[in-house]
């Protein structure tokens, strides 16, 4: 079983609010662009498109870190950043093909969504329900 | 520097390419606060006095808050310079994500002067800054514009505003477009954008917003959404944005039509909530950490409209661009609507100057052969022809046109002024005001002309709030100069912070004051809240004084005072003499100012407006 955060664009606003709280959180500061989920707008500005991170199953993140800093909470299936094992170098950012792995530059280390010990905030804090906390199963072959 | 503020200015000379930061200095952050009070201090210190509003010494100036960028729900921020429509001061407050992201670059504002010989964009990339050429750019709409600007900076996370051609050629009530679709609409700000050449503002910022007190701070920011949830006014928003408005303004006889002849118009219902619901909207649409989603989001399915993609077309767009100019189709308006947002024209100015050029045509004070073929009321497809032509200022009238009812009537002559409906050269918006003297005061006082956003005591004249304890009498003069005094002080005040006009219908002065005092670390009291307000309002009528403004022009449009309200509840009602000059002399003593309309000297003492500081960039 794994748990991951389930968007719903039909509902998201494009408020922010969940990328306002996630890195109010996560940083203590307030910006969008340093939460862990992005929100993304179509062209013409008809829909918002949350995207959060899904926890792969075949984590390319996982698979590219050469500090084998990133591990996985058997628990809830988290995909989660060891921070005293990362040394920042960046590969599991440019190998996150959702964009939602994050380089804290000044900080030298990656960050990516855990999930918030299993309560996430930006769930939490989305006024209409676009963020919702749905359980999956595993992997055909497990 | 305390939390909630991140402590610089960028200014920006356009005419010499010269960027630098300035640090806010601490006597302009205890004195103003932010948004409204920078923007009120920051065009007296900065424009020469009597400066062109189109010429290179205006400067053009965007601010946010101390709770702009942060979890403070609703909170917007301000564009100002001075009013190419009015010669008087312009603050243009705008949603979206534009104005946090001035504060995630790193400032507490963005001071722009002088002008750019070749069209130009800034991109504020955090500290860098580069001025961009934008001739590949000129000539496109707002929303045409942000979109290549995001794909030619190859980032759609960049937060953008613009100006569209009416901008560019100078209409004198162009707006500019904040990230995404959201106007700084009112006053022509987006003409003074053009005028230094400046197509766009790209801004892409890395700063987190930090607060004082963390844990108080979210307890407020909790609070705050709770008191939205439980405000009906809000849930109406929620639910509907301010279409619905629109059947309430009919109702009770303040909804515009025929260049503001009538107050009632039979399709009002077509171009409501109702009609939008059904014939475009699609979803809710929000601006930066708003949980209140008042904008409705959708495109037009079928006929001769169809593809067109809109935000809500909301009360004062439906009522000049609707019912001002007798369009009862909810997917015309939208259609309406849409267009000016993209050729970048407000919508209260835009229908207002349409009314009035139809309302000319029809008495023969101009020639309807020099209009598109079939402009008259009702006609949309040739008021859209006429609109694309004003925005161009194609032709000898669309070019008259262009620069506002007010200096079309005096240009134009022959008593047309009689219904040219204006305060201060400002059009008005869709708010009666026959019937409801507290309106009427409203616009005869608001700081930038004929406005509606200063204080408008609705509640209190029309649904019956009560007002010290007491439900007021509608039609009665006295003492609504006091509650417009209240709320001219309350939103000034709420607005260097700065508030949303709609969050605070439900959020609590005392939850605002928690929001300020755990965010920035500084306590305020009610009192003194209110005393900022004053000192600010006070402030700006310093600027107005300064840069010519009679205070005779206090003054109600001739259509309300010469004309009777031909139906609705308060069928017959027009104003006199006598009505304004009991009001605003109520008004000017409550002001501590003489009955010149000026400040005394004692009012200037009190609030400290002998400007010992001033502001320079030098």
């Amino acid at each position: 079983m794994r748990t991951v955060i389930y968007t719903n664009f039909d509902l998201c606003t494009g408020c922010a609010i969940c990328q306002m709280s996630c890195s109010e959180y996560k940083t203590g500061g307030t910006n969008p662009r340093l939460a862990l989920l992005k929100v993304v707008p179509n062209a013409d500005g008809l829909i918002h498109q949350p995207v959060t991170c899904q926890q792969c199953q075949n984590a390319f993140c996982m698979k590219v870190c050469p500090a084998e800093a990133i591990y996985r909470n058997e628990e809830n299936g988290a995909v989660i950043i060891n921070e005293e094992k990362c040394h920042g170098c960046g590969l599991c950012v440019k190998a996150c093909q959702k964009d939602v792995v994050l380089l804290d530059k000044p900080a030298k280390k990656a960050r990516k969504c855990d999930l918030c010990a299993g309560e996430p905030v930006c769930v939490k804090s989305c006024p209409t329900g676009a963020l919702e906390i749905a359980k999956l199963g595993g992997a055909k072959d497990e | 520097m305390s939390k909630g503020y991140m402590g610089k200015f960028l200014t920006i000379n356009l005419s010499t390419s010269e960027t630098k930061e300035i640090d806010v200095p601490q006597w302009l952050q205890e004195e103003y606060v932010g948004g409204k009070g920078y923007a009120m201090k920051l065009l007296y210190d900065l424009l020469p006095q009597g400066a062109d509003p189109l010429g290179p010494d205006n400067p053009l100036m965007f601010f946010p808050g101390p709770l702009t960028g942060t979890l403070a729900p609703s909170m917007r921020a301000c564009v100002a310079t001075k009013s190419p429509l009015t010669g008087l001061l312009l603050d243009s407050y705008f949603g979206g994500h534009f104005g946090p992201e001035i504060k995630y670059a790193g400032y507490d504002g963005i001071i722009i002067t002088g002008s750019s010989i070749k069209p130009v964009y800034l991109w504020i990339d955090d500290n860098n800054v580069e001025i961009k050429s934008a001739e590949h750019l000129w000539g496109t709409g707002t929303l045409e514009s942000n979109r290549a600007i995001k794909k030619e900076l190859q980032d759609d996370s960049i937060k953008v505003s613009t100006i569209g051609p009416a901008g560019e050629n100078k209409v004198r009530f162009a707006l500019i477009s904040c990230e995404y679709n959201r106007q700084a609409g009112r006053g022509g700000a987006g003409a003074v954008m053009g005028s230094k050449n400046l197509k766009a503002v790209a801004i892409r910022g890395t700063h987190g917003v930090e607060v004082e007190n963390r844990e108080e701070f979210l307890k407020a920011v909790q609070q705050g959404y709770q008191e939205l949830k439980d405000s009906p006014d809000v849930q109406a928003l929620v639910d509907t944005g301010t279409a619905s408005a629109v059947p309430f303004a009919n109702e009770v006889g303040l909804l515009p039509r025929r260049n503001y002849q009538d107050g009632t118009f039979d399709k009002a219902d077509n171009i409501s909530d109702l009609g939008q619901n059904k014939d475009y909207w699609l979803r809710s649409e929000a601006c930066a950490g708003c949980p209140v989603r008042c904008s409705k989001v959708g495109y037009i399915r079928t006929g001769r409209y169809a593809g067109t993609i809109s935000d809500i077309v909301e009360f004062e767009s439906a009522g000049l661009l609707g019912s001002n100019l007798e369009i009862g189709d909810a997917k015309a308006v939208t259609y309406l609507s849409a267009l000016c947002d993209n050729l970048g024209v407000d919508t209260i100015s835009a229908g207002s100057v349409v009314g009035f050029a139809l309302e000319a045509a029809e008495k023969d004070i101009i020639d309807k052969e020099k209009l598109p073929a079939g402009a008259d009321f009702g006609n949309a497809k040739a008021i859209a022809e006429l609109l694309k032509n004003i925005v161009t200022r194609n032709g000898a009238v669309a070019d008259i046109l262009a620069d506002g009812v007010k200096m079309a009537a005096e240009k134009i002559g022959q008593d047309s002024d009689d219904f040219a409906v204006h305060v201060k050269g400002l059009e008005v918006p869709a708010w009666g005001p026959r019937g409801n003297p507290g309106i009427a005061l409203a616009l005869m006082t608001a700081d930038r002309g004929g406005c509606h956003q200063r204080g408008l005591p609705l509640g209190y004249e029309l649904a019956g709030e009560p007002w010290n304890g007491k439900v007021l009498d509608r039609l009665a003069l006295e003492g609504k100069a006091e509650i417009m005094v209240h709320e001219q002080n309350h939103l000034t005040a709420l607005d260097t912070f700065v508030k949303c006009d709609f969050g605070n219908f439900g959020i609590s002065l005392s939850n605002y004051l928690k929001l300020f005092s755990s965010c920035t670390g500084r306590e305020l009291t009610e009192e003194e809240l209110y005393n900022l307000g004053a000192k600010i309002w006070n402030m700006g009528r310093l600027f107005n004084l300064r840069e010519g403004l009679d205070p005779a022009e206090d003054k109600l449009p001739k259509r309300f005072m010469n004309e009777s309200l031909p139906s609705g509840p308060c069928k017959g009602h027009h104003f006199t003499d006598d009505d304004v000059k009991l009001m605003l002399k109520e008004y000017y003593q409550l002001r501590g100012w003489g009955i010149d309309g000026r400040p005394t000297e004692e009012t200037i003492t009190k609030y400290n407006l002998h400007q010992e500081n001033t502001f320079s960039i030098d």
